[in-house]
């Protein structure tokens, strides 16, 4: 595929190296010369400096071939016109990722309702077919967290009927024993897609033994889901009161959402006038002036008696050092907000759970729309080493009639599911794949073109 | 400050005034005919000074600046009470012309305070005059004059905005000012007009309804009779008149929203409507009950005269159907709060304002909860919308000037030697444009008595809570006038 990309920023030049490991050809447009250099030395792009949404600029690019125009700057609007010029010089798709929500509430996705009022702006329209909205994703993944009885948000396939969810050992008893003796040992069928030592994925072996600190990714039937997790872990407590820092957008959202559900919120926020506003369009939350590194500011809130701290601003260092001031002051659930993903081992290694990589999520949104024209759902897993996709295998495709272990899957691939209308096998194993089938797969990212194929 | 230009306005509003008086000349030809002279008089001094003035003086089309619109604006009530005051003084219903000046200033303030010991024995035409007043001052002479006038349009958002400061909370009607007045006045008069009907069928003889209607809609007061309502000892009239007054107390812009935009929900979501309505509700409540405790009053009696009193007093309309200085202690302190905190801003109504008592008791939590919470940063909020730190500090001034006013005045009153409960009470109703007070200024009473002296404290005391004391007071300021 050609992708351009308008916008060089953290996000664009992750989902650029993304992109181009996959294998595609991808361009970016950049304003910034600094910027454009660092990419270049990330991945192997190609470039141009310019403004995207200018028509001069996208026709040196070559939109009229382009399979797909990404427009992820940090402007909204220069996002949309970069959208609407791309497709009116002959892009084939377009995403934009638009961030305020005074834009984005007023968007119905395009052709899905003829009948919705004419109020309603169709981004279509615009010439934009998908919208993304890192920040917004990021801030519904930290609700899902701290509403529910899990670290982790969980990735859904199958219309939800199966479930992959991420957890930390923590059981005891399971320490030393091998993947196969626990799956075997579960009171239902579980597949365990992954399993995570200090940042690397392990290949899974039937005789693998899971040791201390390791995160496994466990697929299962969404009945069996909550039963399963808390054999692994014990559950936690569901956030009743909790402690943002940073009112950027992440904050902002995430405190209105918090709030809706019945959580007591308090947020800390650096900037006067910033901290005004939010304490004018946000009811029913405490804003504080002041700064997320002050122990006294922490102490004098009552961050002790908080279940939770979330450091949600854009700086990385800052949200790593309030929220260890955070557990060091008692709260156990101390979160992080982290765009450059260099920093997430060094966070989780001072026992910090990461609640959001909005650079991931990017990555991820892109991927679950845009991406593998025969995937109809994708999950980037453990910082994007891994990806679950799901496909529907077409009558003509290669695996079509066979047994799943008999397809070919390449090497570190595991089949995880089958579903075949409101039956699941899972695990898979000799089951005969049917036209229609839908098939959940986790492989890494280079070997994903090769899944496609066996499925096409 | 181009003096020549205030001049040219301020002589449009004299002519204006001078006009207003034909209806009530134009009805002195259908009486016995006593005051025809005395209006005729009038008329032709308004409009010996106004008219020439106007026409000698340039009509520039330019903003007008903030200080002008300042002065015009005070001079504007000025000049339309000196010059309506002249009839009373030529008809010899008020010999004395600091008399005439102050009831043509009760009149034009709606506040519906009097000197006439008498009243039912003065002619009609000067009866008619005297509730033209309120009716004219009620919605804001400058306000009538930017709907009347084009003339007027450049630079009256200024002359609005100094008008009435308390009706800029909320965001602008119209997109141009004169637009935002015209539907103003429309409903103004549309309340007029239905206030009257309802009158008529209520039994009422259209003179008395014409200036129960003109004291009704502008908050004012004046009655043509001299037991107010209690005259007419009509149930009727007393339900039409305390719906009326409870309207006139409302925001008219939220009825701008109801009428012309169909915006019920506006209304009925206004935080200072709904406290409003429940501060007249409670007051009403408990006031009936200690007259039914203290008084031996049936209930129906007790509603009756308890409902009528709050409406009339907690709007400072001043009407009155029963005489509530013989009240119990209790009932008279409820009173005695309600002429202060007055009706809703953007409305006729007089006194703090409830939107102002919201916004100050919000104050005062965040002050108390600042306390304990050094660091949090709590927005005063109104219907959801913050209110910018700029208009909280000038409700505090304003509460506070008008506290100091009244204690000034107080003391003032007291040094002419009237007993303090009349003297806080005359102060009290005086710049809460109330009417009536307690004591020798009671229900029943008058403020005839008053030595000259005690008189002009009161005026100044209702000019300044018309036009919300800052318009008024600024022009004693010596830098005000000075060009550094």
């Amino acid at each position: 595929m050609y992708i351009i990309i308008g916008g060089g920023g953290i996000i664009g030049s992750h989902i650029a190296s993304l992109l181009s490991e996959e294998g595609h050809e991808v361009l970016v447009i950049e304003q910034s010369k600094e910027a454009l250099g660092k990419i270049r030395q990330r991945a192997d792009v190609k470039t141009i400096q310019g403004n995207s949404a200018t028509p001069k600029i996208l026709k040196q690019a070559e939109a009229e071939r382009a399979d797909l125009m990404l427009a992820v700057t940090n402007n909204d609007e220069t996002n949309m016109i970069t959208c609407f010029m791309a497709k009116e010089l002959g892009a084939s798709t377009t995403a934009a990722r638009i961030r305020n929500p005074d834009f984005s509430t007023y968007f119905v996705a395009g052709g899905k309702s003829p009948l919705s009022p004419r109020r309603i702006i169709r981004p279509r329209k615009l010439g934009i077919d998908v919208f993304i909205n890192p920040e917004m994703t990021a801030a519904q993944e930290i609700m899902v967290i701290l509403s529910s009885f899990y670290s982790t948000p969980m990735e859904n396939f199958a219309g939800g009927m199966v479930q992959i969810r991420e957890f930390s050992v923590t059981d005891k008893e399971l320490i030393g024993q091998s993947i196969t003796s626990v799956t075997k040992n579960l009171p239902h069928p579980a597949v365990v897609v992954a399993l995570a030592r200090g940042g690397e994925v392990l290949p899974i072996k039937d005789e693998t033994v899971i040791q201390e600190e390791d995160r496994i990714y466990l697929a299962a039937e969404k009945e069996y889901m909550n039963e399963l997790g808390k054999l692994l872990s014990p559950p936690q407590r569901p956030a009743k009161k909790v402690v943002i820092l940073g009112g950027d957008r992440i904050g902002h959202l995430t405190a209105e959402g918090l709030t809706r559900r019945g959580v007591r919120v308090k947020l800390i926020e650096s900037d006067e006038t910033r901290a005004g506003e939010l304490a004018s369009s946000l009811d029913n939350v405490e804003i504080i002036n002041g700064s997320g590194t002050s122990r006294d500011l922490l102490t004098e809130m009552g961050i002790s008696s908080a279940d939770a701290y979330v450091a949600t601003t854009i700086n990385d260092e800052l949200n790593i050092l309030s929220a260890l001031l955070a557990k060091k002051l008692g709260v156990e659930r101390s979160m992080v907000v982290i765009n450059n993903t260099g920093y997430v081992p060094l966070a989780e290694a001072m026992g910090l759970h990461v609640a959001a990589l909005p650079t991931l999520l990017a990555a991820d949104e892109i991927a679950r729309f845009v991406l593998h024209g025969g995937a109809i759902a994708t999950a980037l897993l453990e910082g994007e080493k891994l990806e679950a996709v799901e496909f529907i295998a077409s009558s003509k495709a290669l695996i079509s009639g066979k047994n799943i272990s008999e397809a070919g899957l390449p090497a570190g691939a595991t089949a995880i599911a089958v579903v075949r209308g409101s039956e699941v096998f899972l695990p898979p194993q000799d089951t005969v794949i049917q036209p229609g089938d839908h098939v959940i797969v986790a492989t890494p990212i280079a070997g994903i073109h090769h899944v496609e194929r066996v499925f096409k | 400050m181009n003096p020549r230009v205030i001049l040219h306005y301020l002589s449009l509003i004299i002519t204006g005034t001078g006009l207003a008086m034909l209806i009530p000349f134009f009805f002195s030809l259908t009486e016995s005919g006593e005051s025809t002279g005395a209006f005729l008089i009038s008329i032709g001094i308004t409009l010996g000074i106004g008219v020439p003035v106007f026409l000698l003086t340039p009509s520039r089309e330019r903003n007008l600046l903030t200080r002008e619109a300042i002065t015009l604006v005070a001079g504007s009530w000025i000049a339309a009470s000196v010059f309506g005051a002249l009839p009373y003084f030529f008809s010899g219903a008020l010999p004395s012309f600091i008399d005439a000046f102050f009831e043509a200033v009760s009149g034009f303030t709606t506040t519906g305070a009097t000197v006439f010991t008498s009243i039912e024995t003065q002619s009609q035409s000067i009866l008619l005059w005297r509730s033209m007043t309120q009716w004219l001052g009620g919605m804001g002479i400058i306000m009538l004059f930017v709907a009347l006038f084009p003339i007027l349009g450049i630079g009256s958002a200024h002359l609005i905005q100094a008008e009435m400061p308390g009706s800029q909370y909320g965001e602008k009607l119209t997109a141009r000012i004169r637009d935002t007045a015209k539907a103003l006045w429309l409903i103004y008069i549309g309340m007029t007009i239905a206030q009257y009907i309802l009158l008529r069928f209520a039994g009422l003889p259209p003179f008395d309804a014409i200036t129960i209607t003109f004291s009704t809609i502008p908050i004012g007061g004046f009655t043509a009779t001299d037991l107010s309502i209690a005259a007419y000892n009509n149930l009727w009239v007393e339900i039409i008149v305390i719906f009326f007054m409870i309207m006139a107390g409302v925001n008219f812009g939220l009825y701008y929203f109801l009428f012309f935009k169909r915006q019920s929900s506006r209304l009925f979501k206004s935080s200072e409507f709904r406290l409003y309505i429940a501060i007249l509700f409670f007051s009403g409540t408990i006031i009936s009950f200690n007259l039914l405790d203290q008084m031996g009053f049936s209930i129906g009696e007790a509603l009756r005269y308890g409902a009528f009193q709050v409406a009339s007093i907690g709007t400072t309309t001043g009407f009155v159907t029963t005489d509530f200085d013989a009240w119990p202690a209790f009932s008279k302190g409820v009173l005695l709060i309600l002429m202060v905190i007055g009706g809703c801003a953007g409305s006729t109504a007089g006194a703090l304002k409830v939107i102002r008592i919201i916004a100050l008791a919000k104050y005062i939590h965040r002050r108390l909860l600042m306390v304990f919470k050094p660091n949090t940063v709590i927005p005063i909020k109104v219907d959801g919308v913050a209110l910018p730190e700029s208009v909280i500090s000038r409700i505090i001034s304003f509460a506070l000037l008008y506290a100091i006013l009244a204690a000034l005045g107080f003391m003032a009153m007291s040094a002419i030697g009237l007993e303090p409960i009349t003297a806080l009470s005359s102060v009290i109703a005086a710049i809460g444009n109330v009417g009536p007070g307690f004591g020798m200024v009671g229900a029943l009473e008058n403020y005839a008595f008053i030595p000259p002296l005690g008189k002009g404290v009161l005026i100044f005391l209702m000019v300044a809570g018309r036009l919300e004391i800052f318009t008024l007071l600024v022009l004693f300021m010596p830098s005000f006038w000075r060009w550094r």
